[in-house]
């Protein structure tokens, strides 16, 4: 466990609805994720929930609303720097940030890229 | 019941009809064994064999088809086994007692019936360890997908749960994005396993599934667990 270092998980949650510049939220954030040289965001989407708006998101057969949830997983500094880009990006939705221990793998230089 | 781990085998080789106080020697080792509790017990009849007698037990002789070699054999825990090795000893008038050393990896009971009714269940909280496993979809472990290698590597080690999250976008150690398409075509998307264990056993797992991955990312956090254990009804 000695390998393993300090470093924040930063969750968003919100919807598949919800746009930035006319595209999808996540995308939008991902994108600026790397442009900010974030080491690394995933992005998941759940089969059902409900939030603040207490409106329950849930697949239907023509409209997808279903929730979104970012997770990114970098050191404090660089944490602080993407959260005042995301929190203008994001509308509605909900930021919440953690403390974890952190080891990164990488055994060698794989072929695929 | 017998537990996970290094135990012994003992192997007790002897003939059909060995007889002890009027019945079959076998028989009165299986009732022993039964009545000291041993947790399972195998008689295999041999199809031909020989021994200190140099005598050919076959089934080929009728005369001799009564005097095949059997072969008793169990598997218990080295203190149980010294219990009953005395006894064991003083009954094997003819024949050889052998105790191996062995690993018992799995120790599976099938419930004999299903619980009548839901049993009011039980909520235990307590403070735990949340691991999240970052990987790749496309990633491989001796052939198979590795999200799919870690979790049985996790069952096997008795870890309470695991559960696989398949990501739709992502990026992370190898820099390309993982994108998902209509038809989920590509099949390289971000998964994320999730783990939630005490303390000690969290550390055991997070070793096991750092020697398996190739590229990915651990993350361990502290979380407080609160968890609902349905107790069985006595039988």
């Amino acid at each position: 466990m000695q390998d393993y270092r300090p470093a924040k998980l930063l969750r968003l949650h919100f919807t598949e609805r919800d746009r930035y510049r006319g595209k999808p939220l996540y995308e939008a954030i991902v994108e600026k994720c790397q442009e900010l040289k974030i080491a690394g965001a995933t992005v998941f989407r759940g089969l059902e929930g409900f939030g603040d708006t207490a409106e329950i998101h849930r697949s239907h057969l023509l409209t997808h609303d279903l929730p979104i949830v970012i997770q990114i997983v970098d050191s404090a500094e660089n944490i602080a720097r993407l959260l005042p880009a995301v929190e203008e990006m994001m509308d509605k939705g909900l930021i919440a940030l953690s403390d974890v221990q952190v080891l990164r793998i990488q055994k060698g230089s794989s072929t695929s890229v | 019941m017998l537990e996970k781990g290094s135990a012994k085998k003992v192997i007790i080789y002897l003939n059909e009809d060995t007889q002890y106080h009027l019945s079959p020697l076998y028989e009165s080792i299986l009732s022993f064994l039964v009545h000291k509790g041993v947790a399972g017990a195998t008689v295999t009849r041999a199809v031909a064999g020989f021994g200190a007698h140099k005598v050919m037990h076959t089934p080929k002789v009728e005369a001799l088809s009564e005097h095949l070699p059997l072969r008793i054999e169990f598997i218990e825990s080295a203190a149980k086994v010294d219990e009953l090795l005395p006894t064991l000893y003083d009954m094997v008038t003819d024949g050889v007692i052998e105790i191996q050393d062995t690993t018992v990896v799995k120790v599976a009971m099938k419930e004999k019936r299903q619980p009548a009714e839901r049993a009011a269940h039980e909520r235990k909280a307590g403070k735990a360890k949340l691991m999240r496993i970052f990987l790749g979809e496309a990633d491989r472990w001796n052939g198979e997908p590795l999200y799919d290698s870690i979790v049985k590597r996790l069952r096997m080690m008795d870890i309470s749960g695991a559960t696989v999250y398949r990501g739709i976008l992502g990026y992370g150690v190898k820099g390309h994005t993982h994108k998902s398409n209509l038809l989920h075509t590509n099949r390289d998307l971000p998964i994320m396993i999730s783990v939630i264990e005490t303390d000690d056993k969290l550390r055991k797992a997070a070793e096991a599934v750092e020697e398996m991955i190739g590229d990915g990312l651990i993350v361990i956090s502290d979380v407080d667990i609160v968890r609902l254990v349905r107790s069985r009804p006595d039988a």
